[in-house]
């Protein structure tokens, strides 16, 4: 039998989690920055804000390709700290349009090739 | 008035202003009551927020009894109507957080096809009243707005809820 939608988050929010260097992990709906589901997270990082503030990048970067009349998409937004990365990944399917992964690394753990092929297949196998 | 399905809409009822209320909310500063200063420095933060928040299309503070003490709101709609709705939105909330024993009223949101409108408690007597577009990013107006009804609520010198 097919898990529940929500266990299959947990798992795969769970899964993002194990990305090596990962802090903290959310899906977030950036039509209104309201988070579905989050993993990890700490004092310093609350990730309901970081999801809310990061509703606005999504949204500038989208409006911005509008303006230039670019006929594409984003694939994902890469933000580099002193210390973190922070990953932004859009769900490409027709049931998560609107929701974006994020997903924040420590910079001195993570290998962010390897994490953003894994924030891919996690995207791939999040089922809503 | 006409709505959009072409009938005729009465216009929202307005209490006169000398139609005082006359419970409770002594402490909350009415228009009249609050200082020019007071006013002033409500309106600076009430507009703080529209400048932070694209899709904000204004603020009203109102009494739990649904009179304006200060806006922000430039034209349409007017913001007696605003305080009034914001006070028929906390009725209803406190309401169901009595009869659900959740306690006293924290806020309550409307989201319709066309905007938001979200109703956060300063006090037990006063209100802030938000009003924005579809588009708006609402999580980040619920992290916001809370602090800003703390704000809001030092302002006036009101107990915050």
């Amino acid at each position: 039998m097919e898990a529940a939608p929500v266990a299959n988050l947990e798992v795969v929010l769970k899964e993002a989690m194990s990305i090596e260097g990962a802090i903290g992990v959310a899906l977030v709906d950036f039509t209104s920055g309201m988070t579905l589901a989050t993993a990890g997270g700490s004092a310093e990082l609350d990730l309901t804000v970081a999801a809310a503030g990061n509703t606005d990048v999504i949204r500038a970067k989208l409006r911005t390709i509008e303006m230039l009349k670019l006929p594409d998409g984003i694939e994902d937004i890469l933000i580099t700290l002193d210390t973190q990365y922070h990953l932004i990944r859009p769900l490409h399917s027709r049931a998560g349009d609107g929701l974006f992964l994020y997903l924040a690394l420590n910079k001195g753990r993570a290998n962010l090739a390897l994490a953003r092929h894994r924030l891919r297949l996690v995207e791939e196998s999040l089922e809503l | 008035m006409i709505d959009n399905r072409g009938a005729a809409v009465e216009p929202l009822p307005r209490r006169e202003r000398s139609a005082r209320f006359d419970g409770p909310p002594a402490s909350a500063h009415r228009e009249s009551l609050a200082g020019p200063d007071t006013d002033h420095a409500v309106r600076t933060q009430l507009a703080g927020l529209r400048h932070a928040l694209p899709g904000v299309r204004g603020c009203v503070v109102a009494g739990v009894d649904g009179l304006l003490i200060s806006h922000d709101l430039t034209g349409d709609p007017e913001p007696h109507d605003l305080a009034a709705l914001a006070a028929t939105t906390f009725g209803l909330g406190r309401q169901a957080g009595l009869a659900l024993r959740h306690g006293p009223f924290r806020e309550s949101t409307v989201h319709s096809h066309r905007g938001y409108f979200a109703v956060y408690a300063v006090s037990e007597t006063v209100l802030l009243a938000v009003l924005g577009d579809d588009g708006l990013n609402v999580a980040r107006l619920h992290l916001e707005a809370r602090p800003l009804a703390n704000r809001l609520a030092d302002l006036l010198h009101v107990r915050t809820a």
